[in-house]
């Protein structure tokens, strides 16, 4: 069996993926799935975790929530960088600059 | 294995029926969420605004229920997935008044109304939103936590976004769709982790409390921050506050308004529930409440000091807000032992202020085509009625009688001194001093509106405009104002 560390060192690392993506990417898709590989740590460790948990499942359930909600988010993002695009003509969210102090 | 569970199934089921009686007015948002978008999807040609009124007649059935249960004290339904209590019931009377406020507010916005896509989807997205804040303010388990807190976001992203018109709001919408995005995926870590070191997800579970003080405090501070960093992007409070001047400037104005009260208050709701929980812990070398607290200074600094240099008025009143969860988050620090009383109290009031402030500037924008407070010049005479409403706003606002923001503002600071005086604590008086100087800074940004608009004239002295609705309802919660500070009763009567 594998040891609950393996997962759990696994998914730090996704996590800190995911958030270098998302503070480096000049991509706002790109940042979107940096967003994914975050949410996707937290589901892994969800998953892990229940396994220790029999009795309610809660673990497995709230993966099963997050990767709905999740799916959801990202529809609702694209749907919005997609009316980006058609006022910018780009997506790079640091010349995305029109509101500022 | 399945055997075991055989016996529970039975119970559970009773559970969960005896719960339904008890969730009425979810159960008409649900239905009237459905109802909206049917009615818009085959009637809009016909009756256009047939969603409007089912809109407006679903939030007031959704009030009347909530009053209803006002006198339940305290009920775990579902199994523990929520907690019916009164403080809870107390801020989904909040929410019905913040949508009641945002529903007449997008039927008299003339940009909203004139968009060809309708405002039917509009008002199904803030009857599911609405729902999310209900879910929100009662949730007592963590996967409903975290399912209420994304209904909230995904809804107003999609709102911030609705129209699109030019690009200010397409940026808009985009900013705030990937901050809350990312916030919400750390708060989804946090969770993952609290939900390893106990076990469980119920926030009220005898074990969560104990595998939480079983662990080291790093990785308890860890996770609990990185939780608070969901709320705290809800509550827009500094360090999280950076998308709120842009998405409140860029976004449709009702919006605006709205998204400056109703996710606002319900991220203080579930931020209440995490205090409890913190509270409870045994940590000594690691403070979540100085955190909060020092949260709480900096965001009334920042917001008060960063308003004065505003020339969009959207702006400044984003900056004041910010402002103005300081204060609240103050507000909350004290009053535990009062069953957040001044709290709730100044939250009704900074809805009708907040909401009343966006009405006029919109009402503004759309007559005279003015977003600038340097381009208010003159329009004291012009828009005559108006101006003296904002007026009135804006001195609640800061907290000056006659009008009842003095009174809300009064009872948090009258608050904050009692629990220093039992306490002695030095953060809390160094949060009373800053609050009393903040509120004294926030004059200046606040009264550039009437100096504009009286003192300094404009050469073009145009026709005085017509009333329209708008200006009724400004005018009424303007009065509302007035009213207030001469019988507080009617609102304490329920806390």
């Amino acid at each position: 069996m594998i040891p609950l560390s393996h997962f759990l060192i696994i998914s730090a690392c996704l996590f800190c993926i995911g958030l270098y993506a998302v503070l480096t990417k000049k991509n706002a898709i790109q940042i979107l799935i940096g967003i994914e590989f975050m949410i996707n740590a937290a589901v892994l460790n969800f998953v892990a975790f229940g396994r220790y948990d029999k009795e309610n499942g809660g673990g497995q359930l709230f993966a099963l929530f997050a990767i709905v909600l999740a799916a959801a988010g990202v529809a609702v993002a694209l749907a919005i960088i997609l009316n980006v695009y058609k006022h910018f003509k780009t997506i790079d969210p640091s010349k995305i600059d029109k509101l500022k102090d | 294995m399945m055997n075991e569970f055989i016996p529970f199934i039975s119970s559970s089921i009773n559970d969960t029926i005896a719960s339904l009686s008890y969730f009425q007015s979810e159960a008409t948002l649900l239905a009237g969420f459905i109802l909206v978008i049917l009615s818009d999807l085959f009637f809009s040609k016909k009756y256009p605004q047939l969603s409007f009124g089912l809109t407006i007649s679903i939030i007031l059935i959704v009030m009347v229920q909530s009053f209803g249960l006002l006198h339940i004290e305290s009920k775990s339904l579902f199994g523990g997935m929520v907690i019916l209590d009164h403080l809870s019931i107390l801020f989904k009377i909040l929410f019905c008044l913040v949508s009641l406020l945002f529903v007449l507010f997008i039927r008299y916005n003339r940009s909203l109304q004139q968009h060809e896509k309708g405002t039917g989807d509009l008002y199904a997205i803030l009857l599911a939103v609405h729902l999310g804040m209900n879910l929100m303010a009662m949730s007592a388990n963590l996967l409903m936590v975290y399912m209420a807190l994304e209904m909230v976001s995904l809804g107003s992203y999609l709102m911030v976004g609705y129209i699109s018109r030019d690009q200010k709001q397409s940026e808009a919408s985009m900013k705030y769709a990937l901050f809350g995005a990312v916030c919400s995926a750390i708060m989804l870590y946090g969770i993952s982790l609290l939900y390893g070191f106990t076990g469980t997800l119920d926030l009220n579970d005898p074990s969560f409390i104990t595998g939480l003080n079983n662990i080291p405090p790093m990785a308890l501070g860890v996770s609990l921050i990185m939780v608070l960093i969901g709320i705290a992007f809800k509550l827009s409070v500094v360090p999280l506050h950076f998308w709120a001047p842009d998405v409140y400037e860029g976004a449709p104005t009702p919006v605006t308004a709205f998204l400056s009260t109703g996710p606002k208050i319900a991220g203080f709701a579930l931020l209440i529930k995490f205090i409890a929980v913190i509270n409870s812990l045994n940590i000594a070398s690691f403070d979540i409440n100085l955190m909060l607290a020092s949260m709480a200074i900096v965001s009334m600094v920042l917001g008060n000091f960063a308003a004065i240099w505003q020339n969009n008025t959207k702006r400044m009143l984003a900056y004041s807000s910010i402002g103005h969860t300081g204060f609240m988050i103050m507000a909350l620090f004290v009053s535990p032992g009062e069953g957040y009383k001044a709290l709730i109290f100044y939250m009704f009031i900074y809805i009708i202020m907040n909401m009343a402030a966006f009405l006029i500037v919109d009402e503004i924008e759309e007559q005279t085509g003015k977003q600038n407070l340097d381009e208010y010049n003159g329009l004291g005479r012009q828009l005559s009625i108006l101006m003296i409403c904002f007026v009135l706003v804006l001195v609640s606002l800061t907290g000056l009688p006659p009008t009842v923001g003095f009174t809300a503002k009064f009872f948090v600071f009258s608050t904050a001194l009692n629990a220093y005086n039992s306490s002695g604590s030095l953060i809390i008086l160094m949060m009373i001093i800053i609050a009393a100087i903040s509120t004294l800074v926030s004059l200046f940004y606040y009264l550039k509106v009437p100096l504009n608009a009286y003192l300094r004239e404009s050469a073009y002295s145009g026709v005085r405009v017509s009333n329209t609705a708008k200006t009724y309802l400004s005018m009424f919660l303007a009065f509302l104002l007035l009213l207030l500070i001469v019988f507080p009763s009617l609102i304490e009567q329920f806390l």
